[in-house]
């Protein structure tokens, strides 16, 4: 274990300071219907001209069931989602389609029935934050760019922004693995790595709490990789605080083989592993956007130019 | 905004403070600082073994007299049947605790306060009635007349008490005489059971018992309306022996006699009266072992003349009152554990509702029916999810089966001899249901693992809350002092402002040692 003095001297940020000085004291409770919701998320996307996968149709009644065969009966991929459904549940990814059904990205093959199960239980609150009525959607399946595909096993790798009063302070590259079973998520076993700001090359990475610096499945290290479209990402993330307005957020990004940078969601929440995948705390970044004054702040270039400043502490 | 939390803090901490010493101190009336010498804190133990039948235990409780004033009742009754019964006779007041089938040991506690003062009587020189039986009031034909251990219409009795008093018509020279006898002539030795007057007269040797019937027996023989009183005699520490003497009635009212110690028309301020009538204190059926004391501790609260406490109200509901008071607790437990300590739970208060569960069966039997419970509701909620049932009826299969599981396990429990189990039924059957449904969920979206982890850390938290409502003195402190609900509030606050790093965050982010480690530590910090 280390000392709690240790960690104050790195830097890093706790559950409860991030809650009682960031999250409970940024975000208006109000506003977090725009980011939990997926489907609100994509409509403000879209309104301010920021890039996310396309929509396909969503389904909010149980009676809407019955035309769920027409909507999916001409399509080989679409991705499945819980409008409300938290830290990646409830998706699912279809890759194929063959005479016995659709084929998911891990083979498996779904029947209508299947389809329409998975999707009433998306409809009854199943993975929904609180569980609450939930409405399920069909979105663009991305594919994943060449150059992450090295460093993706059997999922689509994802680069979180994590934001600051609309400043970019930390971000990281989520990578999945064969634990985590094709999800770019943390908890269940993906790789995470930082990614040196300024220039969108990796760092180390880190995995189930331990840095790592090699893909446990691909063997490939993880060091060292240049992010496609970098200031395309920075600067989109930073213009998406106007959109939403929320002062901690983390933006999602993934990057598609003809699409570029799309945004796949917001966070109100963004966890704390991003620092041990940076290898070093928020605090001293989030101080320093503090210490900033308001013009420094006022558009996004200005933020996109202090973010520069920030990633140096 | 960190000030403002504090000071609220810091105001309730006050407050409660305030109220609390006040309470001690005034008792919200105008009592006298001598009087808090005479308070005391007593709990009647009675640890009890059924032999498999019907039991049943009646003792005596104190009342309110010119002489002592009882307050703060608290009972334990460990789960047993109890009730009070005035009996318009004698005055007394009796507690009856009950259960239609004991095998097992039991522990009852009652516990009052009482403040005590002396008093000293004059015996009015009336004249004694020829006819007493026509002359007093027909409630006092049992102070008057012969019994089987008062004999007073004993031939040697009657023969003794003419020697003793000869033609004397006058009351108090009648009483002085009768007392110098006894207490002259009969010596003391302590006794196993006491002896009736007319033995006690034989034999000339008695214990306190015998010697307060024959001082009986002569003075109803002498036409005066007699009765046995029993109690105890204060001293801090741990009693087993009761004391009895005798009240005679003279010139209207009941004027005190203990010709063992010595108190002629006097009680010092240390005796505590419990019970009046030639009984014994606790009676007791269908019980194989029976063992009583009394521990006596000084009393600090005075009597409060309060009709808005929480003691005024009805003994039955107290109980529920006490469980009331301890869900701050338990939330108290959990907002630290979750917010220091960083320990997951499924659900904020679950933990809370187990442990109040747990208090009604035992802990390992509540613990073993958590697990079971939620082992085989997860296989069958998994079997169902396989049918594609939608998910409301999938909850209601679950509680339905829950309950199946709840029904069995009082069933096959009762049979194998553990009838605590039969308290199962108020287990919350929708708390496990949902412990149920997180559990599956979680297992499906984060693995075996997690799930467990948190489950684990359910448990924990329940039985860390569970603890500490156990705490007896807790209990009785909470209940005497509800201002402490302040207290609980203001550390609350404190907690919700806690922005430190969580104990589980420290072992999470362990990895960061190591660039503590690798580099020197610089000279400037993160500033």
């Amino acid at each position: 274990m280390i000392g709690p003095a240790g960690l104050r001297r790195l830097g890093l940020l706790g559950m409860n300071r991030r809650n009682s000085r960031y999250t409970l004291a940024h975000n208006p409770r109000r506003l977090y219907p725009l980011v939990d919701n997926k489907l609100l998320t994509k409509e403000i996307l879209q309104k301010h001209g920021l890039p996310s996968p396309e929509l396909y149709f969503q389904i909010q009644n149980y009676y809407e069931l019955r035309f769920l065969g027409p909507r999916i009966e001409h399509l080989n991929e679409f991705v499945l989602k819980p409008a409300r459904g938290a830290e990646g549940r409830g998706i699912v990814v279809v890759a194929d389609r063959n005479e016995k059904g659709w084929v998911k990205a891990s083979g498996e093959i779904l029947s209508r029935a299947d389809i329409e199960y998975h999707v009433s239980n998306i409809l009854a609150g199943l993975y929904s934050l609180g569980g609450t009525d939930d409405v399920a959607f069909a979105e663009y399946r991305i594919m994943c760019h060449t150059r992450l595909a090295s460093l993706a096993y059997r999922g689509v790798p994802d680069i979180r922004v994590v934001l600051y009063q609309g400043v970019p302070v930390m971000c990281m590259l989520r990578l999945p693995t064969r634990e985590s079973d094709g999800r770019a998520n943390l908890h269940q076993g993906a790789v995470g790595a930082g990614i040196e700001m300024r220039r969108g090359v990796t760092l180390a990475g880190v995995h189930h709490n331990r840095f790592v610096d090699r893909h446990p499945d691909l063997g490939a290290p993880i060091a060292g990789m240049s992010i496609p479209f970098w200031d395309d990402i920075l600067k989109t993330a930073t213009q998406a605080y106007e959109a939403f307005g929320l002062g901690y957020m983390g933006v999602d990004f993934v990057i598609d083989q003809l699409l570029g940078p799309l945004i796949l969601e917001l966070n109100a929440r963004p966890g704390l592993n991003i620092q041990l995948a940076n290898r070093t705390g928020l605090i001293p970044r989030l101080e320093a956007v503090d210490r900033a004054g308001k013009t420094e702040r006022s558009t996004w270039a200005k933020r996109l130019e202090l973010s520069r400043v920030v990633a140096g502490r | 905004m960190n000030r403002t939390a504090y000071l609220i803090a810091a105001l309730l901490f006050v407050t409660a403070g305030f109220l609390i010493s006040n309470k001690v101190r005034t008792g919200g009336g105008d009592t006298a600082i001598e009087v808090s010498r005479n308070l005391w804190r007593v709990t009647v133990v009675m640890n009890i073994k059924g032999e498999g039948a019907r039991a049943k235990v009646r003792m005596t409780l104190p009342k309110d007299s010119p002489r002592q004033t009882i307050y703060n009742e608290h009972f334990e009754n460990d789960e047993m049947t109890f009730y009070i019964r005035e009996r318009p006779v004698s005055g007394n007041r009796i507690g009856f605790w009950r259960s239609e089938f004991l095998d097992g040991s039991k522990t009852l506690e009652y516990t009052f306060s009482a403040q005590l003062r002396g008093r000293t009587f004059a015996v009015a020189p009336e004249i004694v009635p020829w006819q007493p039986a026509q002359f007093y009031p027909p409630e006092f034909k049992t102070w008057i007349e012969s019994s089987k251990l008062i004999q007073s219409d004993n031939t040697l009795v009657r023969r003794q008490l003419k020697t003793i008093i000869g033609r004397e018509r006058r009351a108090d020279r009648i009483m002085q005489k009768i007392y110098d006898f006894v207490r002259g002539e009969v010596k003391y030795k302590s006794e196993k059971g006491s002896k009736s007057a007319a033995q006690t007269l034989e034999k000339l040797v008695a214990d306190c018992g015998g010697q307060a019937r024959l001082f009986a027996a002569f003075s109803r023989a002498a036409g005066i309306p007699s009765r046995i009183v029993g109690g105890l005699i204060i001293q801090g520490g741990v009693k087993r022996i009761t004391h009895v003497w005798v009240e005679n009635y003279i010139g209207g009212e009941w004027i005190p006699f203990d010709v063992v110690n010595g108190h002629y028309a006097t009680l010092p301020d240390d005796y505590l009266e419990m019970y009046r009538g030639d009984y014994a204190l606790v009676k007791h059926i269908g019980l194989q072992k029976f063992d009583s004391f009394f521990m006596i501790g000084t009393e600090h609260i005075p009597p409060v003349d309060n009709p808005w406490s929480l003691y005024a109200l009805p003994v039955h509901f107290q109980s529920m009152v006490k469980i009331i008071l301890l869900i701050p607790v338990g939330a108290l437990v959990v907002a630290f554990v979750r917010s220091v300590i960083g320990i997951p739970t499924f659900g904020t208060f679950t933990p809370v509702l187990l442990a109040i569960a747990f208090r009604e069966i035992s802990l390992w039997l509540g613990l073993g029916c958590v697990g079971m419970i939620v082992f085989f509701g997860w296989i069958f909620r998994s079997l169902l999810d396989r049918l594609k049932i939608l998910v409301i009826p999938r909850l209601a299969m679950v509680v339905t089966m829950v309950t199946m599981m709840v029904l069995g396990i009082m069933i096959v429990g009762f049979h194998a001899g553990i009838h605590n189990i039969l308290y199962i039924s108020l287990f919350p059957f929708v708390i496990m249901t949902w412990l149920i449904e997180r559990f599956s969920v979680t297992e499906i979206e984060d693995g075996v693992p997690t799930a467990i982890r948190t489950l684990f850390g359910t448990t924990l938290i329940a039985v860390a809350a569970y603890y500490l409502m156990e705490e007896h003195q807790l209990r009785a402190y909470l209940f005497a002092f509800p201002e402490f609900l302040l207290v609980i509030m203001g550390l609350l606050l404190l907690i919700g402002r806690y922005t430190g790093l969580r104990l589980t965050e420290l072992w999470r982010f362990r990895e960061m040692n190591r660039l503590n480690n690798e580099e020197r530590p610089k000279a400037e910090g993160p500033e």
